[in-house]
């Protein structure tokens, strides 16, 4: 149980540095940290359907997209509504989302349910590149960050880099959190049980199909808020938040930070974010190092980065080796 | 919206030359994919090496003939290569590995050829012979174009006589439907992966050089051939040739005529069709199985 004991001692520090960081770093590396936190929650959400229910969505972005222009237009047509308003209908557009395109994906598997949902993510793309009259199509919206209403106590600017940062810090604290105890919860555990065996888990009456969507719905509430949080960051909206590459960085960041563990994705989000900023500086070959390391990882380092930490692992987890639900083996 | 009957029959035409370029790159892919289970991402990477090589070989040696005879056969060793010493590791590791492992290579393989030739899109002339025009309803249409579909169809007429009359035809569908059968027949299946995963690669590339003249060279091409092949797998049923076949057609043509129809809405019409093919058959139209 000691491990256990390591566990919490990082988690505590951890928590404690990241919200002294401003304190601690100059104003460049807070808006290093905002990204990486972002990306953070948008790959913990990629990783609720790939470590737990065992689906690589490679259009993941799809819901990520979604999210972000639904911000970007509500703050666009109604500058006035609460910010956290915003953040719900944000939430909101993610979940309906995920539950659309889960409702065609889901029932597939494996690779065509990873196909499936990038040609809906591309589908999502196409129509925010055409609908020129809603979206702007390539060049984007440009929005203003709201102010953070309290109401009668008064209200916050996120117009500074510093509270940008706390204030996503908090939202995606809150979605992690969120998604950790979901994971908990019986229907948590369910995922690891389709994951496992599908036609096992269906035999025991479970309905595999409902579960698949519900995991895909949940993740699509992380990834909408990642989007809604990325826009309000990066006070500009523009159909990269959708297009191919965008599809990329969730699978990236949660293969070399280690889908094995709840929070190696957040790890490999770090370390997508930080070696892009750094290495950029020096080479420009920094997408092409980073090809070499997925595939170094896909091949030897199948728990990842966190996989070196030796910490508590989502249980029975054999992310890599991708089961076939049909495949009953007896032990 | 209302066109002359000859736009129609243009748009027709090179609907039919797209959907048999397609179908070069989504054959491939089929193939491989029915025969190890892998769906290789990367398959579209070689359709974009086969163009850049292409055009450098065009460059070097001013005779687009000489692109389409060598550009191929070093992209397939290429893939032979790949298969060897990289997809034969994670075979072991299921589906979820192999699908990571051809993502990471096509990632790869875009920054490399993004590092060699640079970000500007390049071209290359159709050759001499086809570079001109054939009279037709009025107009002259590109002759270059139906050398395409030429090119395309004996190819794939080659191929499927290959599949159908050879023993090595025999073999590589024996392993399709049951590699291990087929092993225990006495057949080194891991060479036939291995060879036809490369002949797939050529093929892909094969089809790129051709396609240089018509679409030009340029780094995002090798996105859209892999999401109109996606579509077309889909549509067509996973691992069906004959599936695949219909599907390129039916993606070429409805990608020429939804241009004539509603223009802004020309690159969704193949997703809705695929949406369409999902509610009504998971499998794909000539899918057996999932």
């Amino acid at each position: 149980m000691k491990r256990i004991g390591v566990d919490k001692l990082a988690w505590g520090t951890s928590i404690f540095i990241l919200f002294l960081l401003p304190v601690l770093v100059s104003e460049t590396k807070i808006h290093l940290a905002t990204e990486v936190i972002i990306y953070a929650l948008f790959a913990i959400g990629f990783n609720l359907m790939f470590g737990y229910v065992g689906q690589l969505p490679f259009g993941f972005a799809a819901l990520f997209g979604v999210g972000a222009y639904t911000t970007a237009l509500i703050v666009h047509q109604f500058p006035g509504a609460h910010l956290l308003l915003v953040l719900m209908a944000t939430a909101l557009s993610g979940f309906v989302a995920a539950a659309l395109i889960g409702f065609f994906c889901v029932r597939l598997s494996g690779a065509y349910f990873s196909l499936t949902t990038l040609a809906f993510q591309m589908f999502l793309y196409a129509v925010a590149l055409k609908w020129r009259s809603l979206t702007n199509g390539d060049d984007g919206m440009g929005i203003i960050r709201p102010e953070l209403d309290f109401g009668l106590l008064g209200s916050i600017s996120l117009r500074s880099t510093d509270h940008m940062y706390y204030f996503a810090l908090i939202i995606v604290a809150i979605g992690i959190l969120g998604c950790y105890l979901f994971l908990k919860t019986p229907l948590g555990n369910s995922f690891l049980c389709v994951r496992e065996n599908e036609l096992r888990a269906s035999f025991l009456g479970y309905n595999v199909f409902l579960i698949k969507l519900i995991a895909f719905s949940a993740a699509g509430v992380l990834a909408g808020l990642a989007g809604g949080l990325f826009v309000l960051f990066q006070e500009f909206v523009a159909t990269s938040t959708m297009d191919l590459n965008m599809g990329l960085v969730p699978v990236i960041m949660t293969i070399i930070g280690g889908p094995t563990h709840f929070l190696g994705p957040v790890l490999g989000a770090a370390f997508y974010v930080i070696s892009q900023d750094w290495v950029s500086s020096l080479t420009n070959y920094w997408m092409f190092i980073m090809g070499g390391i997925f595939i170094f990882t896909v091949l030897y380092l199948k728990e990842g980065l966190i996989g070196l930490l030796k910490l508590e692992k989502i249980r029975g987890s054999r992310v890599a080796e991708g089961k076939n639900g049909s495949d009953i083996k007896i032990r | 919206m209302a066109y002359p009957v000859e736009i129609y029959v243009v748009q027709v035409i090179h609907g039919l030359v797209y959907g048999m370029l397609l179908f070069l790159v989504a054959s491939g892919l089929t193939v491989v994919f029915g025969m190890m289970g892998v769906l290789n991402l990367a398959h579209a990477s070689f359709y974009m090496l086969g163009a850049y090589l292409g055009y450098s070989i065009y460059n070097s040696t001013g005779s687009f003939w000489w692109s389409l005879l060598v550009a191929p056969p070093i992209v397939g060793l290429l893939g032979v290569l790949i298969e060897r010493f990289l997809l034969r590791k994670a075979y072991k590791g299921g589906h979820l590995a192999q699908l990571l492992l051809t993502f990471g290579l096509f990632f790869i393989l875009g920054e490399l050829t993004r590092i060699v030739w640079g970000t500007s899109p390049l071209s290359v002339p159709a050759p001499g012979v086809f570079a001109g025009g054939i009279p037709f309803w009025g107009m002259t249409y590109p002759l270059y174009r139906l050398f395409m579909v030429g090119f395309s169809a004996l190819l794939l007429l080659g191929i499927a006589l290959m599949l159908t009359r050879t023993r090595i035809g025999i073999i590589i569908r024996g392993a399709v439907s049951d590699p291990g059968m087929v092993e225990a027949l006495g057949v080194n299946v891991p060479l036939v992966f291995m060879g036809v995963f490369g002949g797939g690669a050529a093929l892909a590339a094969a089809a790129g050089v051709i396609a240089a003249p018509f679409l030009s060279v340029y780094l995002g091409m090798a996105n859209e051939v892999l999401l109109d092949c996606f579509v077309v797998i889909v549509v067509g049923g996973f691992g069906s040739l004959f599936g695949a076949f219909i599907a390129s057609l039916m993606i070429g043509e409805l990608q020429s005529l939804g241009i004539l129809w509603i223009p802004r809405l020309a690159l969704v019409f193949q997703f809705l069709l695929m949406a369409l093919v999902l509610i009504i058959r998971p499998t794909g139209l000539f899918g057996e199985k999932e």
